[in-house]
């Protein structure tokens, strides 16, 4: 008896028994990750996570929606395009920053089955819209919706539409980003490439520094002003500034303008989603990555750049800086937390009330933000090993001298981002004073360690699989996350504590031995925690192995 | 049965590991002489591949004892561990590494000194094939490739024991007949192998000893003229002097009844 159905469109009957299998097997895969207790708790860190996000949505859509609102009532539309750009790069920038701590499914390996294109593209978007960032961006959509309608209950279809699309075209354009991100780091040309034009937006954001600190004067005001027009005219041809239009517009019964910005909206809404069309098409058809240098490339790089050195220290630091120059998703966790620097300090130079040691204040908290981009390498330092987590413990080197090297190279790397970071604070805010300078010092002393002691802990009892090849479709660990995220705020509260108080009494000196002393203890303990770590990973190896070598 | 002379390249009493409420293998007990090509085989899901974590350190037992060349092996035997040369199932590759520097990195794990990791790796890398495709990144390489220099990473410290999970799988026919004899090389030099395959006419080739696993428990275990004998005298069908191939002894002791009952899949009848 024949029991297969026919194939087709996008909603055939096979299409729609491939859903309703796949609905299942992501039923069945939840169902199954909580027969274990690690996977139980994974489950309950994901719904405080979720929640989390949850919160941080409705405020934001609460933020929003207010903002509308005053938009809508005080007629100023230019401020609804302002909201609607802040959404789209929220939109567009949380799942990056999200890519490596929220569980994807990768739907690439649905291409063994007799799945139609329409089918994949469909799920593809399907998961989209389940995405963190998809529904932070919905409710903020929502929110702006309300606070337009509560104001201008007449146009709420015509709102509703433009918001709709808006809300479209960001779904499109973020899984766009991400599946030709993904595309590009597949090959390790176009990997260093990017790589490459990373490292340069980083350092080109050095000379925005000097760009904003010209304003003072009433020409560079004015040049500025004309500037400000020159970027309203092209933004209005923009998603956001055309969903903002389209709605403006309605509100003064303009309706065929209104309508002419949806249209372009709409147009870039088809485009967003071609280009999206066109890598999963070739995604489908199998395309080959292969990659193969000529034999006068592989000639002109042999012996190239080798650290010296031998032992398995040398061994493993040459290997993990060798890996760091080829994982963007690594390289951007440790470079990103440099703009968000740039926009710390700059909020602590337009408040003046902020005291003397408001810019020392402010370093302390850039340093403990920068250490926000390390938490995946320090929480979950054998993560990238992969398969190879299996050599680690087949070679005599014990584990605690893997760590020991890791816990050295990404301290270095970590101490050269504390620099950029004291020189990009230091030209918004001025030098510190050098007692704050020794103060801050201290506290890294004392910070450094810790972060090493619970990291190498958390890496060998919850670790997770890093995939460098990937900027997203990864699978991280919510409990990790969540308590790293806890003990990350507890250093840097102690550090902002202590700094505050010994400031209060007019005494900053004293936080410097009150520094030195807990970096002392937390040395003891970091240090204790890696003479374990042998014995505790020997106990731990079938998990870490079953975890970090599957092949899912 | 096996009689080892002198001590035993690898011992195990009683080898025992559980899963839950599954034993995967059970009170196994083995005794391979150094410089022994003994090949281990079993269907799948035999426990085969979970006996060879036992024995390299990977997974702990349950139950029961291993010795590599005379002393007790634990995970935490470091030095022993300087003795041992692995594949294992997954081939614990470093998929962002080239393949000259994931030798070099091994060679160093391995504590090897600085010029002889360079050298072997540069030796290995020719001797493999792979010189060519020094710039690709590991997680590029085809699958037969990978097995290539998993097994180049098990050998560049010159192990005393080898321990081969599956190595030719992938492995094409001209790669395959240089690794078979360069590991009847290191044979000859005194080196143990340690080797689980599926195909049992390599088996057949190089092994000297074969012991088959089934169902988490050994059933047979010797020469392989021992195991042709105790096979030829059990089975009722076979002429004196028959010489049974490896397949037909392995079926008659662990494949016999699937072959026996001729099943047919409804839809492909």
């Amino acid at each position: 008896m024949a029991v297969l159905i026919e194939s087709g469109s996008t909603f055939s009957r096979m299409s729609r028994a491939q859903y309703r299998a796949l609905a299942a097997v992501r039923w069945s895969m939840f169902k199954n990750s909580l027969r274990s207790t690690q996977g139980a708790i994974e489950f309950g860190a994901s719904s405080v996570a979720f929640i989390i996000y949850g919160l941080m949505g409705l405020g934001l859509a609460v933020g929003l929606g207010a903002g509308a609102f005053g938009a809508a009532v005080n007629d100023e539309w230019s401020m609804l395009s302002l909201i609607l750009w802040v959404l789209f790069v929220i939109w567009q920038v949380v799942p990056v920053a999200l890519a490596s701590v929220q569980a994807q499914f990768d739907l690439e390996g649905l291409l063994r089955f007799p799945v139609g294109f329409g089918a994949y593209f469909l799920l593809h978007l399907i998961f989209g819209f389940i995405d963190v960032s998809t529904i932070i961006g919905a409710l903020c959509c929502l929110g702006v919706w309300i606070g337009i309608v509560a104001a201008r209950p007449s146009i709420f279809a015509w709102s509703a539409f433009s918001l709709g699309a808006f809300a479209l075209f960001n779904v499109f354009l973020v899984r766009a980003i991400f599946a030709w991100i993904d595309r590009w780091l597949a090959q390790r040309r176009t990997r260093e490439i990017v790589s490459v034009v990373f490292f340069l937006a980083l350092l080109g954001l050095q000379f925005l520094n000097p760009a904003f600190r010209g304003q003072s004067t009433s020409h560079a005001r004015h040049v500025t002003a004309n500037e400000l027009k020159t970027v309203d005219s092209i933004q209005r041809w923009l998603p956001p500034g055309l969903a903002a239009s389209a709605i403006s517009k309605s509100a003064d019964h303009a309706v065929d303008k209104s309508a002419e910005s949806l249209s372009v909206l709409g147009l870039y809404m088809l485009a967003a989603g071609g280009v999206l069309a066109l890598r999963l098409r070739a995604e489908y058809r199998g395309e080959n990555l292969g990659y193969a240098p000529s034999r006068k490339t592989e000639m002109r790089h042999r012996g190239r750049w080798l650290i010296d050195g031998s032992g398995p220290i040398a061994a493993v630091i040459e290997k993990e800086l060798r890996t760091l120059m080829r994982a963007l998703p690594l390289l951007y966790g440790i470079g990103a937390p440099l703009l968000m620097v740039f926009i710390f300090s700059g909020l602590y130079r337009s408040t003046g009330s902020m005291g003397v040691h408001a810019a020392p204040m402010a370093l302390l908290i850039s340093l403990g933000y920068a250490l926000v981009g390390f938490t995946q390498i320090f929480y979950n330092n054998l993560g990238a090993e992969g398969p190879g987590i299996q050599l680690l413990f087949l070679s005599p080197t014990p584990i605690r001298t893997v760590i020991l090297a890791k816990n050295l190279f990404y301290g270095v790397l970590y101490l050269v981002d504390a620099a950029l970071v004291y020189v990009l604070a230091s030209m918004r805010l001025g030098k510190p004073t050098p007692i704050a300078l020794a103060s801050t010092a201290a506290w890294l002393l004392f910070s450094l360690p810790v972060h090493f002691a619970a990291g190498n802990a958390f890496s060998l009892y919850m670790p997770y699989r890093i995939r460098l090849g990937r900027i997203g479709r990864q699978r991280g660990s919510q409990t990790s996350n969540v308590l790293s995220m806890l003990i990350q705020v507890g250093v840097l509260g102690v550090g902002a504590g202590v700094f505050a108080l010994c400031a209060w009494f007019d005494r900053l000196w004293i936080s410097v031995p009150i520094f030195l002393v807990l970096a002392v203890v937390a040395i003891i303990i970091w240090l204790r925690v890696l003479r374990l770590s042998d014995s505790l990973a020997n106990r731990l190896r079938e998990n870490l192995i079953t975890t970090l070598a599957k092949t899912e | 049965m096996l009689a080892a002379m002198g001590t035993a390249a690898i011992q195990t009493h009683g080898l025992t590991r559980n899963f839950g409420a599954l034993t995967a293998v059970q009170d196994v007990t083995l005794s391979i002489a150094p410089g022994q090509f003994f090949g281990f085989l079993g269907p799948n899901g035999a426990g085969k591949s979970t006996t060879i974590k036992m024995l390299t350190g990977l997974l702990e037992p349950s139950a029961g004892s291993i010795e590599i060349l005379g002393q007790p092996f634990t995970a935490g035997s470091l030095e022993l561990k300087r003795q041992i040369g692995v594949v294992p199932e997954g081939m614990a590759l470093l998929g962002r590494l080239t393949a000259p520097e994931y030798l070099r990195f091994v060679g160093r794990m391995y504590c090897l000194d600085k010029d002889t990791t360079n050298r072997r790796t540069e030796e290995l890398l020719e001797f493999m094939q792979l010189a060519n495709e020094s710039r690709k990144l590991v997680t590029d390489f085809s699958h037969g490739m990978q097995k290539k220099l998993a097994l180049a990473a098990a050998v560049i410290h010159g192990p005393k024991v080898l321990f081969l999970d599956e190595p030719f799988e992938g492995v094409d026919a001209i790669a395959a007949g240089m690794l078979k004899s360069m590991l009847q090389g290191m044979i000859s030099r005194g080196a143990t192998i340690f080797l689980t395959t599926h195909v049992l006419e390599i088996v057949e080739r190089l092994c000297s000893h074969v012991a088959i696993i089934s169902q988490g428990r050994l059933v047979a275990n010797g020469s392989l003229e021992e195991l042709r004998a105790g096979v030829a005298s059990s089975l009722p069908g076979t002429e004196s002097g028959q010489r049974l191939t490896l397949e037909e002894i392995f079926l008659s002791i662990v494949g016999a009844g699937a072959v026996e009952t001729q099943q047919e899949l409804s839809w492909l009848s």
